[in-house]
């Protein structure tokens, strides 16, 4: 279960990362090839704008160049780094002032759809097994992964939209992902 | 959807959040916690291994949500991404950046603004290394000027001042592309301070701020810097936070 054994599937990502680190321009161009459609596409069902897609995109393969001899193995795989950035950058736009002003206001008038989201995250996930284990999860436990992860929301907010408890989707965040943990084998 | 619920989730939160810190670790793992719950459970994990295992696992988790999801950039995406790295330094460990190949050479160019602080801060510099009889010392000296140079001629350097609470008047120049910035003050009352890195990746000591007779410290190099920091000087020992700069 530890984070090591990942490197073996790590299609020598922490290698391309470990010589991007070292400033080498052809390790940060095959690192590009492998991990920019993941990090384009988190960026994209966050914030459902092309324009800022590409942006936060271009944002995070630049932060992974520049930060790369931060990336410490020890504390999990290079997928997993540089969807983390992706993921963090993504959702703090999302959530800054404008956004926010704008997402209150489609929450206010109409029920946000998340429904839609999760319609569309699933039509669209091209790993199957990945699907598998959502379809695998609890209704609630599905909902608050969706909308959390793929939607971008705060816990509480999430709790708001499901009209469940926050604490109660603070539990099932933390089960479903244990749930899918197991279900796709990871770091085994 | 229960909306009819809405009003008790929220009062309920308010008496969950609290509680139990480990237990937000998906939350936590999916960026799915606000700033205050953020910065709370980040200094939990610190202290909890069991939880910063956890925490790695579920992001491996989150990790495969995310590349199930890849979707092809626009193919000018690319270029657009490699000549930025072209021209953008690199982070290197022990805080210093390594310039771009292209730029290595370029010749310095103070924005105006910066001038004055620039070379206040040099002569600093000199009559730090000036004082400095301990040779081993020179080469941390000499590694630090060459840190703070970098700073105040980075292309995005910018400097803020502010008034020290209790007296005084500090300067910072700030370099967003190095993580680092260079902290001065003049007229600090005599005593012991100290300069904090305060920010939702934690608190970070920057170091101990000496203060001449004169009521003059630093420069001094903080590098590190992350989104979301404060610099925070601190006097000694209880003094409180005298200065507070959101970065």
């Amino acid at each position: 279960m530890h984070p090591r054994s990942e490197a073996r599937h790590d299609g020598g990502l922490a290698g391309l990362i470990a010589a991007t680190a070292r400033g080498e321009a052809a390790a940060f161009e095959e690192l590009y090839d492998q991990v920019a459609g993941p990090v384009f596409g988190v960026a994209q069902r966050v914030l459902r704008d092309p324009a800022q897609s590409e942006e936060v995109a271009q944002e995070v393969l630049l932060e992974v160049w520049r930060t790369a001899s931060r990336f410490d193995h020890a504390k999990g795989s290079a997928l997993a780094w540089v969807m983390m950035l992706a993921h963090r950058r993504a959702v703090d736009r999302v959530r800054s002032v404008h956004r926010e002003a704008e997402r209150e206001r489609r929450t206010a008038t109409s029920d946000i759809p998340y429904d839609t989201v999760a319609e569309a995250v699933e039509a669209t996930l091209d790993q199957e097994r990945v699907r598998r284990c959502l379809a695998a999860l609890t209704e609630l436990q599905r909902e608050s992964v969706m909308l959390a992860y793929y939607g971008g929301y705060t816990y509480g907010q999430v709790a708001d939209l499901l009209g469940v408890a926050a604490g109660t989707v603070k539990t099932r965040m933390r089960d479903a992902l244990i749930r899918l943990r197991d279900c796709l084998g990871v770091g085994l | 959807m229960k909306r009819s619920f809405m009003k008790h989730s929220r009062v309920k939160r308010l008496l969950t959040t609290r509680k139990e810190p480990h237990t937000l670790a998906g939350a936590y793992a999916m960026d799915a916690l606000g700033e205050p719950d953020r910065v709370r459970f980040e200094r939990h994990l610190t202290g909890c291994d069991a939880c910063a295992a956890e925490v790695t696992e579920l992001r491996e988790t989150t990790a495969r949500l995310g590349s199930a999801i890849a979707v092809a950039p626009p193919p000018a995406m690319k270029a657009r991404v490699l000549a930025a790295a072209a021209r953008t330094s690199q982070h290197v460990p022990g805080g210093l950046s390594r310039a771009p190949a292209r730029t290595r050479r370029r010749t310095l160019v103070l924005m105006p603004a910066l001038a004055g602080a620039a070379a206040l801060i040099a002569v600093a510099i000199v009559f730090g290394l000036a004082n400095s009889d301990a040779n081993q010392r020179l080469d941390q000296a000499q590694q630090r000027s060459q840190v703070m140079a970098a700073v105040l001629t980075a292309h995005d350097a910018t400097m803020m001042s502010g008034q020290v609470t209790g007296g005084g008047h500090a300067t910072i120049v700030m370099s967003q592309d190095m993580d680092a910035l260079v902290f001065s003050a003049a007229g600090l009352p005599a005593g012991g301070y100290e300069l904090w890195l305060v920010g939702p990746d934690g608190d970070r000591a920057a170091g101990p701020v000496d203060v001449s007779a004169h009521g003059m410290a630093g420069p001094m190099v903080a590098g590190g810097l992350r989104r979301g920091d404060h610099l925070r000087l601190v006097a000694e020992p209880a003094g409180g936070t005298v200065l507070d700069v959101p970065l």
